[in-house]
């Protein structure tokens, strides 16, 4: 037996000494957000970004992870980045808009990207954006429009959405696949099947059971197609898909490599916004006081029409790539405006004289 | 309208059948452990590090052996199964041989096998979990042809649910129709009895546990395949609802069956009542369904417990000294 307990004892330890870094340094810092760097979601994309731009240019990096989702505990795990000698840090999520206001006056030497939100005083106030930092918006509407207009131009008139949970982001995409759907059923003279009990928010971003089983009702019930703004758990929604012949849309990142049922996916390009960021730093070109809105307009969201390698992620047979490009650029001129809110949607279905919706402002924006 | 409605129940069933299956297996892993006299809360940390080595054994035959499908999920099974049966060894050491806190022993293994699993996930694959996202369903040759009855049972089908029903049989004809089954369950009633009998009490206690560690641990891997398709680092609290099954099955096989069968069809309606044909026309707030499985579990302990027949001599180290 205590041979047995000796043996373990050497096991984990082994484990624990090549587990720590050989050198504490860093000079690209990611706090992470709710989440961690694997929540296939928000931090993970992120953290996919920084990584690969520091590998390829060999600049030490490293992630803090605060103990708990405060501000306090924010900017002692910015404190800490600095400590350890971080130039540059990146915080994903709007949460950070205070910590990252109080800190970029504190160290005026380090740089601060602040993805999906602007440094504010209070939650009330105006942005306030130092010479030192970095506001990034990601136009998650327009992605979720483009995504819900190709579904029914490409034919399918029963829809279904399930976002991860409600925050700022998996709202937005909601939002803008609702407008995107009806915006394309005017023009194909299509009625839309969309229910108030055909959109939820699922409570969490991990895959289960439970979420296949309440897609695979959905499809069982006619729902031709699921937009699945839910991180990991779009591969539950994919395997429901796969059993009942139906599609899915996936979200953040082309999924079609994930499985044959992904119709599309809603991107936004968070490793590249990243990795554009860190290479202008490093050219002496910090993007310092500026707030970007990363849109069709940049690049910054949009669905995937090619990748590298042989598989092809344009999954529609009637809606074409040129109409695709089509309505992309009108939304990158400005032509057609995508909401962002519910009240803006309304309007949206006023103003283009589109059929009324069945889904209560409840639901969409809890 | 029948075709619709039989289309209904077998999509259902195609989702009630591998949730039985899994709470079916560990409950019955912990029958063994309890009836033999030892409390084994040790079962959600058995099913992690079941699940956690089965995902990385998975991992390695499908892609990198590249073995067929069901073959490799039938070796993780076998994998799963003995390294549970290890993991609770020391469960069995520390409330057998040590005669420690039963409960305490046990904890401890639920929170090393959790946090190894994310440990070592961490160090190799670089993210807490193990994507091994394959489709496991398959339709049984030849069965799945016979009408109704292969639709019901062998189309679209995990390999687990067939282990699930064998053992259940296998667990009842040990229990009850063989001499180390009775032996077994008397250590668990008067292991004083027992022992005067010549029943070595402690063998038999190790036995349970360790049989309880076996299907706790394939319960695992029959976790990670049916509900997640890769390992997470934990069992979303699934060996604790086998526990709260077990007792409210009062440590019987067959009702642990029945309660299981009533727990996954709640889980499911619960899951997908928004979509259920009639359901769906009442227009019930779908928190409504989600709060069922949870009042129907407080309902069921409420009038179970009153007639609560726990193995009489459960959760006592076993001392010679103490008549």
């Amino acid at each position: 037996m205590k041979k047995v307990l000796i043996a373990l004892l050497v096991f984990t330890m082994g484990f624990t000494l090549a587990a720590c870094p050989e050198d504490e340094d860093v000079e690209i810092a990611m706090i992470t957000d709710y989440g961690d760097i694997d929540d296939e979601s928000f931090n993970q994309g992120t953290w996919e970004g920084i990584v690969e731009y520091a590998e390829e240019h060999g600049i030490e990096y490293g992630y803090y992870r605060p103990a708990e989702v405060s501000d306090a505990e924010y900017l002692a795990s910015i404190d800490m980045a600095v400590e350890e000698g971080a130039d540059i840090i990146i915080t994903p999520g709007f949460l950070f808009e205070q910590a990252v206001w109080e800190a970029q006056y504190e160290y005026p030497d380090v740089k601060f990207v602040l993805l999906d939100g602007e440094p504010r005083e209070t939650e009330e106030s105006d942005p306030d954006v130092a010479d030192n930092t970095v506001g990034v918006y990601y136009e998650e509407h327009e992605s979720g429009f483009l995504a819900g207009y190709g579904a029914v131009r490409e034919g399918l008139t029963d829809l279904g959405y399930m976002g991860g949970i409600a925050v700022p982001a998996v709202v937005d995409f909601g939002i803008g696949f609702i407008a995107g759907a009806y915006y394309a059923a005017a023009k194909e003279d299509a009625e839309l099947n969309f229910p108030d009990d055909r959109y939820t928010f699922l409570g969490s971003f991990d895959p289960s059971d439970e979420y296949e089983s309440q897609a695979d009702g959905w499809y069982g019930g006619g729902t031709e197609v699921i937009f699945a703004a839910a991180g990991g758990a779009g591969t539950s929604i994919m395997s429901a898909a796969g059993a009942n012949d139906a599609w899915m849309i996936g979200v953040d990142v082309d999924q079609s490599a994930e499985s044959d049922t992904v119709l599309t996916s809603a991107m936004k390009d968070l490793a590249g916004s990243v990795q554009l960021i860190l290479d202008e730093y490093y050219d002496d070109n910090f993007p310092g006081g500026e707030t970007r809105h990363l849109g069709a307009d940049q690049d910054g969201v949009g669905l995937p029409v090619e990748r590298e390698d042989d598989i092809d992620p344009w999954r529609f047979e009637t809606f074409t790539v040129e109409q695709y490009e089509n309505i992309f650029d009108q939304i990158a001129d400005g032509s057609v405006v995508v909401p962002d809110s519910y009240a803006d949607l309304l309007d949206f279905i006023d103003e283009n004289d589109l059929d009324a919706i069945d889904i209560e402002e409840d639901t969409v924006e809890p | 309208m029948i075709v619709d409605i039989f289309n209904e129940i077998v999509s259902i069933l195609s989702y009630v059948i591998p949730v039985m299956v899994a709470l079916l297996i560990v409950s019955l892993g912990g029958l063994f452990s309890e009836r033999s006299g030892v409390i084994n809360i040790a079962l959600e940390g058995i099913m992690v590090m079941g699940g956690f080595v089965g995902a990385m054994s998975m991992y390695l035959m499908l892609y990198i052996i590249g073995l067929p499908i069901q073959l490799a999920v039938f070796l993780a099974f076998i994998v799963g199964a003995l390294v549970g049966a290890g993991f609770s060894f020391f469960h069995a050491f520390a409330s057998v041989s040590m005669q420690s806190n039963q409960i305490i022993s046990a904890t401890a293994l639920n929170l090393f096998a959790t946090a190894l699993g994310l440990f070592v996930a961490r160090t190799f694959f670089g993210y807490r979990r193990i994507n091994v996202d394959e489709s496991y369903r398959f339709d049984v040759p030849f069965l799945s042809e016979i009408p109704i009855l292969g639709d019901l049972l062998f189309k679209n089908a995990f390999l687990s649910t067939y282990i699930g029903i064998v053992l259940l049989i296998v667990v009842i004809v040990i229990l009850y129709k063989t001499r180390f089954g009775l032996r077994l369950r008397s250590c668990g009633e008067n292991p004083h009895a027992a022992d005067s009998l010549g029943v070595d009490v402690g063998r038999m206690r190790y036995a349970g546990v360790m049989i309880s560690g076996l299907l706790a641990g394939l319960g695992g891997v029959v976790f990670m395949i049916a509900f997640q398709n890769r390992f997470e680092s934990d069992v979303r609290g699934f060996g604790f609802l086998a526990l709260a099954l077990l007792i409210s099955g009062q440590w019987r096989p067959q009702r642990i069956f029945l309660i299981s069968i009533l727990f996954a069809l709640m889980r499911v309606v619960a899951s997908r009542g928004d979509s259920i044909m009639g359901l769906r026309a009442l227009e019930v707030p779908t928190d409504f369904f989600r709060m069922l499985p949870y009042i129907l579990t407080l309902v069921v302990l409420a009038f179970t417990s009153k007639h609560s027949r726990a193995p009489e001599a459960i959760g006592e180290p076993y001392d010679t000294g103490k008549r």
